[in-house]
């Protein structure tokens, strides 16, 4: 198949683009050819403001376009609590619950010596000096509850251990609004272990 | 449980068979080199989503082919059941009642089968590993919980393993990290040496009297289970998990210099005694066989008292390896209660009943047929 070099370019940029393999690339650049030309421009520019725009905080490491972030900045939230997450988008996830006014640390990835990536590689330096004043009283620990995940937190907690600051762990287990008898056998399992007294 | 149906598309020398059974004994006859064990192979292969004979899944692939596929109808205690999976090159896809399954895990287990064939032998003769695998693969069908535990120990021994290479080259100094890493090992290694030692002691149960009663009385048989920590009878989670610890505390040195992890449930080994010698090394053929065929029919029961329905036995060209005596006890063990697969190159010298009540299958180039 032989596409004029515009669009095969096009087709090509596409497919950097996680999730979308050559089908849904030629199908979406072809829509792009249909689209009016203003629309097309308002995309490119969007495109390429984000990229432009968009740094990360240098106190918490979320995505914002200015420094420091609206979260860090906001007067009104609750200077004591720092929830510590893998990735800016697990910021927005908590953000969405409206139910914690706290700070974040978002670490940009997790402890796992195959991949090559170790405590000095992910934000937890940083971290650290964040913690060195001492208005922040509590650290949630939030990351995935996978193995890198769970190796990270545990990391963190031993390394806070001599401040006396209170460290916690999110807890795992089965959705909310779920049936048990919808629930895998490892989940399940997972929820009875983390039972707790009424 | 029985299998009704099964179906075979591109697998090994199947082009494309379709095949009904009987709820009774099944017996697959045809000369070397035609089909028999990959049709053995192929039920094995729908109810654990891999191979006995093999860890390469593109081997199961015909020739030239880029899928092969797996069907098979089965009835069960709580109704009927069908299956299918799908081997391509980039992985395996399972269905169970045509809704697929996102995890192997998950669809696993949903019948049970247990193989009698040749290499059982290396049961007993063979490597840790395969008595390593064996044990594995027997908790997996009853156990999702154990093989999720597994695949986070294997995870997590990666992990470790990488780690230590990175301290013994001096590429990396933060032995908090190694700690880690070595607390996360031990609570899943300490789960799988639990299970493991459980499932030890079940099977011993079953398996001491049948051993007894095909060796005419004359020989005791004891599972013993060697793990890389001591665990008594009566073992908790909490002693293990600080037997660990202990024990990963006085290698820690040994293990930086080695640059691996040099305990754990990935070093296991189980032992087969009779009168209170080991099989392996002081038992002869005959003994070795006896034992073999004693854990196998133990299993069955096993698996029966664990998910009250018999699983299905396929029995790959042993029969002929038995003499008479373990023949008959092995014949009336499963008579009547367990759907059984027997393939042999001739039913000439069986004489026992329950083969003349079999419906026998012909295999020949890649083709069956219903004789």
């Amino acid at each position: 198949m032989h596409y004029p070099e515009p669009i095969s370019k096009l087709i090509d940029s596409f497919m950097k683009l996680p999730g979308i393999g050559p089908k849904t690339a030629v199908r979406l650049a072809f829509f792009v050819l249909n689209m009016k030309e203003d629309t097309v421009l308002d995309f490119a520019k969007a495109l390429v403001n984000a990229k432009r725009n968009l740094t990360y905080c240098t106190i918490c490491g979320h995505i914002t376009d200015k420094d420091p972030c609206y979260i860090c900045e906001d007067e009104r939230r609750d200077k004591t609590t720092i929830c510590v997450v893998q990735d800016p988008k697990d910021v927005i996830a908590m953000e969405k619950m409206k139910e914690y006014n706290g700070l974040y640390h978002v670490l940009h990835g997790a402890i796992s010596p195959m991949d090559g990536i170790g405590p000095e590689d992910i934000k937890i330096p940083e971290l650290l000096k964040r913690l060195q004043d001492e208005t922040v009283q509590e650290v949630i620990l939030a990351t995935n509850p996978n193995i890198e995940g769970e190796a990270t937190a545990m990391y963190i907690s031993r390394l806070l251990k001599p401040t006396g600051i209170k460290i916690t762990r999110i807890a795992h287990g089965l959705p909310v609004g779920g049936d048990l008898e919808y629930a895998d056998e490892v989940t399940l399992s997972k929820a009875l272990e983390g039972r707790r007294e009424l | 449980m029985f299998l009704t149906h099964l179906s075979l598309k591109n697998y090994r020398n199947y082009k494309q068979e379709d095949i009904e059974f009987t709820n009774n004994i099944n017996v697959i006859l045809g000369e070397n080199a035609q089909g028999k064990t990959n049709m053995m192979e192929a039920i094995y292969v729908l109810a654990m989503a891999k191979s006995h004979r093999t860890t390469n899944d593109k081997e199961l692939i015909r020739w030239d082919e880029e899928y092969a596929k797996i069907e098979g109808r089965a009835i069960k205690r709580n109704g009927p059941l069908s299956l299918e999976l799908i081997i391509s090159k980039k992985g395996k896809k399972a269905k169970s009642n045509h809704i697929e399954q996102q995890k192997l895990s998950q669809y696993i287990g949903q019948i049970n089968v247990v193989m009698f064939a040749p290499e059982d032998l290396h049961l007993v003769k063979g490597s840790p590993q395969v008595r390593r695998r064996f044990i594995d693969m027997e908790i997996g069908q009853v156990s999702p919980v154990y093989m999720h535990d597994l695949s986070q120990y294997q995870k997590i021994l990666q992990q470790r393993n990488h780690y230590l290479k990175l301290l013994q080259t001096k590429q990396q100094h933060d032995e908090t990290v190694l700690d880690i890493l070595t607390q996360q090992l031990i609570e899943l290694a300490a789960k799988i040496t639990l299970k493991r030692h459980e499932f030890l002691q079940l099977l011993q149960k079953w398996a001491e009297p049948i051993h007894y009663e095909i060796s005419r009385g004359l020989e005791k048989l004891q599972i013993k289970y060697h793990p890389s920590v001591n665990v008594s009878e009566k073992m908790e989670l909490s002693r293990i998990i600080e037997a660990y610890s202990e024990k990963f505390v006085t290698i820690k040195e040994k293990e930086i210099d080695r640059g691996m992890t040099l305990a754990g449930p990935h070093r296991d080994d189980i032992s087969f005694d009779v009168n209170e010698k080991d099989v392996q090394t002081f038992g002869s053929q005959g003994q070795q066989r006896t034992t073999a065929l004693s854990i196998k029919l133990a299993e069955i029961e096993l698996i029966f008292s664990e998910i009250g329905d018999y699983p299905i036995l396929l029995l790959d060209d042993v029969l002929s390896e038995l003499d008479d005596f373990r023949q008959t006890h092995l014949l009336d063990a499963i008579r009547q209660k367990v759907q059984t697969f027997v393939t042999t190159t001739s039913i000439d010298g069986i004489e026992h009943d329950v083969i003349k009540e079999a419906t026998i299958y012909k295999v020949s180039s890649g083709h069956i047929s219903n004789r």
